[in-house]
């Protein structure tokens, strides 16, 4: 293939390992540091996982493009703040694969929506928009009804996900199925192995209204509710953020 | 491989760096040898052939 | 295609077409998901398909001996043609979901039509459809008529061009399907991503074994530009879309990174996709066909050289700006809003280089709307980089950031500077491929030119008021110190915008056809001028 022009083809080596070199520089100083420090996530070891019909739900939201409309990223300006709640903190999406922290907001930021609205609200709103907020431009996500979730396919989300960091143990991985059906079905057997493997806090109940089938409308509020509700970090009393945590103020 | 040694890396280095490599660039396109090749250059894409 | 090709090459076509086939039958077989099926049913029917086209011919004997003397311009024309056609649809769907943001019940009862499964599709469809195969085909001309020798093969620059549209189908039906991995510019899942990959690293080979055989000692700088393009554009691909899959036969993957660090990568790739995907790759197109048009050569050489190392190396730094006030660590905030100023200067000797090519030239400009096409891409590339700066900083970040300010940047980018360009180059390109005179209608050249720069503007301009309106409603507080505004309020006022912005969409959508409807009757037209060739492609003759 090469062999004609070989002081020349040298050159143009030359010149690609030198667009290389000097392009990569950049991402190397601003990428590396961020995978070096603690610090640029604040420690929580209360940190919540999502639960699998809670991960199902995000992979709903991924699916439908949601973040091209809503971002789920306050940032640490006053009116960001007191429009929807304390600024996002680096920890918060942690567990992220991808994050979503979005580019636009057509429709408003969802970081700490989790908990604003009731279930029923919430279904209602993803059916129909402009049932209830009559300005609204999102899409009729209806369908959502229509589509089951399938419980038995969570164990190898979950594990894909414990491969590229999140802490997921065997027991969760094995018990996947079952607490998929078990965290919309509060009255069932299952649902104690929820509250057991993910914390007292988790939201178990039927989050659409039908008993009968779990839908991905279920997945999706029940990803909505926890948005924000993942850990107490931004709530608790005298907690600072980290020193790298950007502050108007701060000039470092 | 600390933290701190990378963000003392990105913030001195690495400004020397792009200096060192502006003065590269500007020497090679301002190198007064260079004026010709350049010149050709700038022309050679008129030679090409299959004009009408 | 195939009577062009070596009997080597007609073998290898042949090969990789049942490659195709074996991986859409290995994909159907292990699927595990709807989606994923019809991808490998995909890949199936695309490998049958080019087995028929390539076995067609393959007992021909080979039209005209491959000689370094000879261009080889089937990929080239392949490629407009395709860029054309993604222009089409990518324009139509992109007017479309803009009328859903005026009007959100303009669409079908089906999950596919929603507006959050479209707007991908015209994201990937114009860049890397309508861009990426004209920045493939440009360079494939630009490379050889520089370097004055053929490319090195006949079949490899099909592979690329078939395999590289059978990635954006795939990341386009996917969409529709529901498959992304809702990453910015970067949603086709790691499927599609692997194929891309592979074809990347042909298009460099290829690109690099052209320059290697070239006949003129030095490198003209557009073929930097496109080579600092195919090499940038491969290691941001890589990194940002390193992921582990669920299982072979599903589509869905986790990305390896998480929180932070995955938006310091994903904006790291996005920023410099635009970087090296829709600036250093059209400054490549516009180096080599405006001063081509113009009749006179670029006016600072020099200054192209040192505006290259400037973009280079300053780009790489600056996609911080896209995370002002979050989370991100502040230092590396303040890095990227540095950063982003200072590449005002190297993005303005590019946009000011050009517009001084034309000084001499503006009887030319007046008169012929082709040039006309790419003197406007120089002003537009010049207003966006310092809008692109001005967007940086980080106060006026703070207004912006999250309106459709970023959405009227972007496409003051996309459709001033990147399409225009794109416009111009294949006015340029399409009667030298084809051998005609001149394109089949000057007149409709001049339509579009229209067309394209009112829709342009009026697209901007809505979304400047949009953008500046909602960003400063966000932000108004009542005598009392409360919002004055709730959200909707400020989605309300957006509506008349929208609707402007849709038909200015609307406007370039129309040039778009024109563009397609003139191409198309150029090509179909009989009239070739010039020394009638018998053979398909140019013969060189100035070799050195």
């Amino acid at each position: 293939m090469f062999g004609v022009h070989k002081k020349l083809e040298r050159n143009s080596i030359a010149f690609v390992l030198g667009v290389i070199v000097v392009a990569s520089i950049g991402g190397f100083v601003e990428i590396a540091p961020l995978f070096t420090i603690d610090e640029t996530v604040e420690a929580d070891p209360d940190m919540r996982l999502y639960t699998p019909l809670e991960t199902a739900g995000r992979n709903i939201y991924i699916r439908e493009g949601c973040y091209v409309c809503h971002s789920q990223m306050i940032r640490t300006l006053r009116d960001d703040v007191e429009r929807y709640g304390h600024y996002s903190l680096a920890v918060e999406s942690k567990y992220d694969h991808p994050m979503l922290w979005g580019s636009k907001r057509t429709g408003p930021d969802l970081a700490r929506v989790g908990g604003k609205y009731s279930d029923e609200w919430q279904a209602q709103h993803l059916r129909a928009p402009r049932s209830l907020v009559p300005a609204s431009k999102m899409p009729n996500y209806a369908f959502l009804d229509r589509i089951q979730v399938q419980p038995d396919k969570m164990a190898s989300h979950l594990r894909a996900l414990r491969t590229v960091g999140v802490p997921y143990t065997d027991e969760m991985i094995e018990n996947a199925s079952a607490d998929t059906i078990g965290q919309a079905d509060p009255d069932g057997d299952l649902s104690d192995g929820v509250y057991d493997r993910y914390g007292a806090e988790t939201n178990v109940r039927n989050f659409d209204g039908d008993m009968r089938k779990l839908t991905e409308m279920d997945a999706l509020v029940a990803y909505l509710q926890i948005l924000g509700q993942l850990t107490d970090l931004p709530d608790a009393p005298g907690v600072e953020p980290s020193s790298d945590t950007p502050s108007e103020e701060d000039n470092s | 491989m600390t933290h701190d040694f990378f963000v003392m890396l990105s913030k001195s280095w690495g400004l020397f760096y792009l200096i060192f490599l502006f003065g590269i660039a500007v020497a090679y396109a301002l190198w007064p040898a260079n004026k010709e090749k350049f010149d050709r250059a700038a022309k050679s894409i008129f030679h090409d052939q299959d004009e009408k | 295609m195939t009577f062009d090709f070596s009997p080597a090459e007609r073998d290898a076509a042949i090969g990789t077409s049942f490659v195709a086939i074996l991986i859409g039958v290995v994909m159907m077989v292990s699927s595990q998901s709807a989606a994923f099926t019809t991808h490998g049913a995909m890949f199936f029917a695309f490998g049958v398909l080019a087995f028929f086209g390539f076995a067609k011919d393959y007992n021909k004997p080979q039209a005209q001996p491959y000689s370094r003397d000879v261009y080889y311009d089937t990929p080239i024309k392949l490629g407009i043609l395709l860029s054309i056609a993604w222009a089409i649809f990518g324009f139509f769907i992109g007017d479309w979901v803009a009328w859903l943001l005026a009007y959100p019940d303009l669409t079908f009862d089906a999950a596919w039509s929603s507006f959050g499964r479209i707007r991908p599709a015209h994201t990937t469809a114009v860049i890397f459809g309508f861009g990426g195969n004209a920045l493939m085909a440009t360079s494939f001309h630009v490379v050889q008529r520089t370097c004055r020798t053929s490319l090195p093969g006949r079949y490899g620059p099909i592979f690329i061009l078939l395999g590289y549209n059978l990635f954006c189908l795939l990341a386009v039906t996917g969409y529709f399907l529901g498959v992304t991995q809702s990453k910015e510019y970067a949603e086709p899942e790691w499927y599609a991503d692997i194929l891309l990959t592979v074809v990347w690293v042909g298009y460099f080979f290829v690109f690099l074994n052209t320059l290697a055989r070239r006949e003129e000692k030095h490198i003209y700088v557009a073929n930097w530009y496109y080579i600092a393009f195919i090499v940038v554009v491969a290691l941001l691909h890589i990194v940002n879309n390193l992921a582990v899959p669920v299982s072979f036969g599903d589509t869905k993957s986790y990305s390896a990174f998480s929180g932070v660090q995955d938006a310091m990568t994903q904006w790291w790739y996005g920023h410099n996709a635009v970087a090296f995907f829709l600036t250093a790759g059209f400054l490549g197109m516009m180096y080599y066909y405006l001063p081509k048009a113009a009749g006179r050569p670029i006016f600072s050489y020099r200054m192209s050289i040192i505006s290259f190392w400037g973009i280079t190396f300053m780009y790489m730094w600056a996609g911080s700006h896209h995370l002002h006030y979050t989370a991100l660590p502040h230092w590396v905030q303040t890095l990227g809003m540095t950063f982003s100023i200072v590449l005002l200067v190297p993005s303005w000797a590019s946009a000011g280089n050009a517009l001084l090519t034309l000084n001499g030239a503006w009887d030319k400009v007046r008169d012929n709307a082709t040039l006309r096409f790419m003197m406007v891409a120089a002003v537009f590339y010049g207003l966006s980089t310092f809008e692109g700066s001005f967007l940086a900083i980080r106060p006026v970040n703070s207004l912006s950031h999250y309106t459709d300010w970023t959405i009227g940047h972007v496409h003051s980018g996309a459709l001033g500077w990147v399409a225009f360009i794109t416009f111009g180059a294949i006015y340029s390109v399409v009667p030298q491929l084809w051998k005609r005179e001149r394109m089949y209608s000057p007149a409709l050249v001049e339509v579009h030119f229209w067309l394209a720069l009112a829709g342009t503007v009026i697209y901007v301009f809505a979304m400047w008021n949009s953008g500046i309106i909602q960003g400063l409603m966000w932000r108004t507080y009542s005598e009392n110190g409360t919002l004055t505004y709730s959200f909707i309020e400020s989605l309300e006022a957006m509506h008349p915008y929208y609707i402007a912005r849709a038909v200015g969409g609307l406007l370039f959508l129309m040039g778009g056809l024109v563009c397609a409807y003139n191409v198309w009757k150029t090509i179909s037209s009989s009239k070739i001028v010039g020394r009638v060739s018998t053979s398909p492609d140019g013969v060189l003759e100035g070799a050195a």
